[in-house]
C-alpha cells in the first residue's frame, strides 16, 4: 500500500467489518459480544478521524490542496460522531430498534462519504504530497 | 489535477427529487387503470393500445420520473460530480415529462393522432433537458471509474431511444411510411437493454457495495461489460437495419446481449451472497429479487429466438424486464434514497439529536409490504399473456403499490416538515 488512497481504502473497509459486527450482534441481541464490537467499531473509526482531521488533512492544506473538499469532509466527520455517540446510548438502553435505524443512517452517511474520499480527495492527496508521500504514510500507520 | 467544491450546497434542494418521486406513483395506478379499461386481455397482443399505455406510463411516468428524480442525488456521489442549475433542470424536465407521458397514453387508448403530435415534441423537450444536463455533469466530473463509462453510455443509447421514439409517434400521427416494426424493436432494445440496463448496471457497481457491504464487482467485469454490452446493442441495430441473413447471425448477436444482462445478475447475486451486512433488508430483497427475474427473463428471451412461433412469449420478457428487473431496483433505490435524502437535509448545519433516524422516516414494515406486493404483480404478469383474470391481478397489483408509494412519501415528508418546524421552534 504505497498511496494515501490504497491505504486509506483498506481503511475504510476495516471499519465497514467492524460496523457490521456490532450492528448483527445488537440486532441478535447478544449484548456482551454487541458491546466489544462496538467499543471496536467506535475505537477504529476514531483512529479513522484522528488520522485524517490531525494528519492527512493539515498536511495537504499545507501543500496547497484544495480547503472546500476537506471542509465538507470534517463537517461529515461530525455528522458521523454525532450518530455513533447515539447509537452508543441506543447500545446502552439495550434498544435494538433504535441502534438498527442509526446504524441504517450511519451506514449511507458513511458509506457516500468514503465514495467521495476515495474518488476525490484521495487522489489529490497522493498528486500533491507525491514528494512526502513515505514520510507521512509512516506517519498516519503509526497514528 | 482539476478539482470541484465538494459541499452540502451540491445536493439540490429536498423540493427537487421529491417532486418526481411523489408523481411517479400516480402514473402506475394510471397504469393500472388503463390495463382495466379494454375489453379484450392487452398482453395478448404486443400492440394493443392499452398495453402501449399502460407500457409507457410505466416507462415515461413512473421509471423516468424517479430516475430523473434520483440521479439529482447520485450523480454528486457515484461521479463526484453535481448536475448543473437543478431547479432550472427539474422543472423543464418535470413539466414535459407530466404531460408529454399522459399526452402520449391517452394519444395511443384513442388513436388520437394530435395527442400524439403534442406528447412528442413534450417528451423531447423532457429528455433533452436530462441528456444535456447529464452530458455537463460527466463533463465536470472527475472521476475515472466504469459507473461514468456506463452512465455516458447509458445517455446514449438514451438519446437513440428517444429519437426513434418521437420518430414513431410522428409517423403514427402522420401516417408516414416507416418500417414501424423494425424501428419498434429498436427503440425498445435502446429504452430496455440501453438506457435502463446500462443506467442499473452503473449504480449498481456503486450501491451494491455500498448498501450491502459486498465485495467490489471485480475490475475487468466493471470494466468490459458496459462498453461490451453497448457494442452488442449497435450489432443489434445493424442486424435489424441491414437485415442480416443468416438468422443464426441474429441469435448469436442477441444471444450475446442476454449472455451479457445474465452475468450481470450472477454477479451481483454472487457479491450479495458474499455480503459482509447480513441482516434482512427490503432494498436487499429487492434487488435479489430484481436480479432473479433478470436471469429468468434471460432464459425467456433466448428460447423465443429458437421458438419463435409464440408472440405472447416475447411480450412476457418485455414485461418481466420492466416489472420484475428494472421495478424491483427502483423500488429498493427509493427505499435508501427518499428515508436518507429527508435525514440529510434535516441533519445539515450541524449534530441535531431531534433528527428521526432513517427507519422512523419511512417505518421498515411498509417496504416489507410493498416487496410482498411488488412479488405478488410480477408473478400475476407470468401468466397475464394467457389468463384473463391475472391481468386483474397485475393492475390490481400496479394500482396497490402506487397507493402505498403515495403513502410512504407523504410519511416521510410529513416527518420532514413535523421535524423541521421542532428543531426551529428548539433553536435558539
Amino acid at each position: 500500500m504505497d498511496t494515501i488512497t490504497e491505504f486509506m481504502k483498506e481503511y475504510h473497509h476495516s471499519c465497514d467489518r467492524a460496523f457490521a459486527d456490532s450492528e448483527q450482534a445488537v440486532l441478535d441481541g447478544k449484548w456482551m459480544e454487541a458491546e466489544t464490537a462496538f467499543d471496536d467499531f467506535r475505537t477504529d473509526m476514531a483512529r479513522h478521524f484522528h488520522i485524517e482531521e490531525d494528519k492527512l488533512f493539515p498536511t495537504l492544506i499545507s501543500a496547497g490542496g484544495p480547503p472546500g473538499p476537506v471542509h465538507v469532509m470534517c463537517m461529515e466527520h461530525d455528522q458521523m460522531k454525532g450518530l455513533i455517540e447515539q447509537m452508543c446510548s441506543a447500545l446502552a438502553q439495550r434498544d435494538t430498534q433504535e441502534y438498527g435505524g442509526l446504524s441504517e443512517t450511519l451506514l449511507i452517511i458513511m458509506q457516500q462519504h468514503n465514495l467521495k474520499e476515495e474518488q476525490m480527495l484521495y487522489p489529490i492527496a497522493d498528486h500533491f504530497l507525491a514528494t512526502q508521500l513515505g514520510e507521512l504514510l509512516d506517519d498516519m500507520r503509526s497514528a | 489535477m482539476k478539482t470541484i467544491p465538494l459541499n452540502t450546497q451540491q445536493a439540490p434542494p429536498i423540493s427537487v427529487p421529491l417532486r418526481f418521486f411523489t408523481v411517479a406513483p400516480l402514473f402506475l395506478m394510471l397504469a393500472a387503470l388503463i390495463l382495466l379499461s379494454g375489453k379484450y386481455n392487452p398482453f395478448a397482443n404486443m400492440h394493443s393500445p392499452a398495453l402501449l399505455a399502460a407500457t409507457h406510463c410505466i416507462t415515461l411516468g413512473f421509471m423516468a420520473m424517479v430516475m430523473l428524480g434520483a440521479i439529482q442525488q447520485i450523480m454528486p456521489v457515484v461521479i463526484v460530480s453535481p448536475m448543473p442549475a437543478t431547479r432550472l433542470t427539474a422543472w423543464l424536465a418535470i413539466l414535459p415529462l407530466i404531460f408529454g407521458a399522459l399526452l402520449l397514453a391517452a394519444g395511443f387508448m384513442q388513436g388520437n393522432p394530435v395527442l400524439l403530435d403534442i406528447a412528442w415534441p413534450l417528451l423531447g423537450l423532457a429528455f433533452v433537458t436530462l441528456i444535456a444536463a447529464s452530458l455537463i455533469s460527466l463533463a465536470r466530473s472527475p472521476a475515472h471509474n466504469a459507473t461514468k463509462t456506463a452512465i455516458l453510455l447509458s445517455i446514449i443509447t438514451l438519446g437513440g431511444a428517444i429519437a426513434l421514439g418521437m420518430l414513431l409517434a410522428h409517423g403514427y400521427a402522420s401516417g408516414l411510411l416507416l418500417p414501424y416494426d423494425k424501428l419498434a424493436t429498436a427503440h425498445i432494445n435502446l429504452s430496455l437493454g440501453g438506457w435502463v440496463l446500462l443506467l442499473i448496471i452503473g449504480v449498481s457497481y456503486q450501491v451494491v457495495p455500498m448498501f450491502q457491504l459486498t465485495p467490489n464487482y471485480p475490475e475487468w467485469l466493471a470494466a468490459g461489460l458496459t462498453p461490451a454490452i453497448f457494442f452488442v446493442l449497435l450489432l443489434n441495430l445493424l442486424s435489424l437495419l441491414l437485415e442480416f441473413r443468416p438468422n443464426w447471425l441474429v441469435i448469436v448477436v442477441q444471444g450475446m446481449f442476454w449472455f451479457l444482462a445474465s452475468s450481470f445478475a450472477a454477479a451481483t447475486l454472487v457479491l450479495q451472497s458474499n455480503r459482509r451486512r447480513r441482516i434482512a433488508d427490503p432494498t436487499l430483497s429487492f434487488f435479489r429479487l430484481g436480479m432473479v427475474v433478470l436471469l429468468c427473463t434471460a432464459m425467456l428471451a433466448l428460447a423465443t429466438l429458437f421458438f419463435p412461433s409464440n408472440d405472447r412469449f416475447v411480450t412476457l420478457s418485455a414485461e418481466l424486464f420492466l416489472l420484475g428487473f428494472a421495478m424491483s431496483l427502483i423500488n429498493g433505490m427509493l427505499y435508501k434514497i427518499v428515508p436518507f435524502l429527508v435525514w440529510f437535509h434535516l441533519f445539515r448545519g450541524g449534530v441535531k439529536r431531534a433528527v428521526p433516524n432513517m427507519r422512523e422516516i419511512i417505518p421498515e414494515h411498509w417496504m416489507w409490504l410493498h416487496l410482498r406486493l411488488h412479488r405478488g404483480t410480477v408473478l400475476a404478469a407470468v401468466f397475464a399473456p394467457w389468463w384473463n383474470v391475472a391481468v386483474w391481478f397485475v393492475s390490481l397489483g400496479l394500482l396497490m403499490q402506487g397507493m402505498l408509494l403515495v403513502y410512504v412519501l407523504f410519511t416521510a415528508i410529513s416527518v420532514y416538515r413535523r421535524s423541521l418546524q421542532r428543531l426551529e421552534e428548539s433553536s435558539p
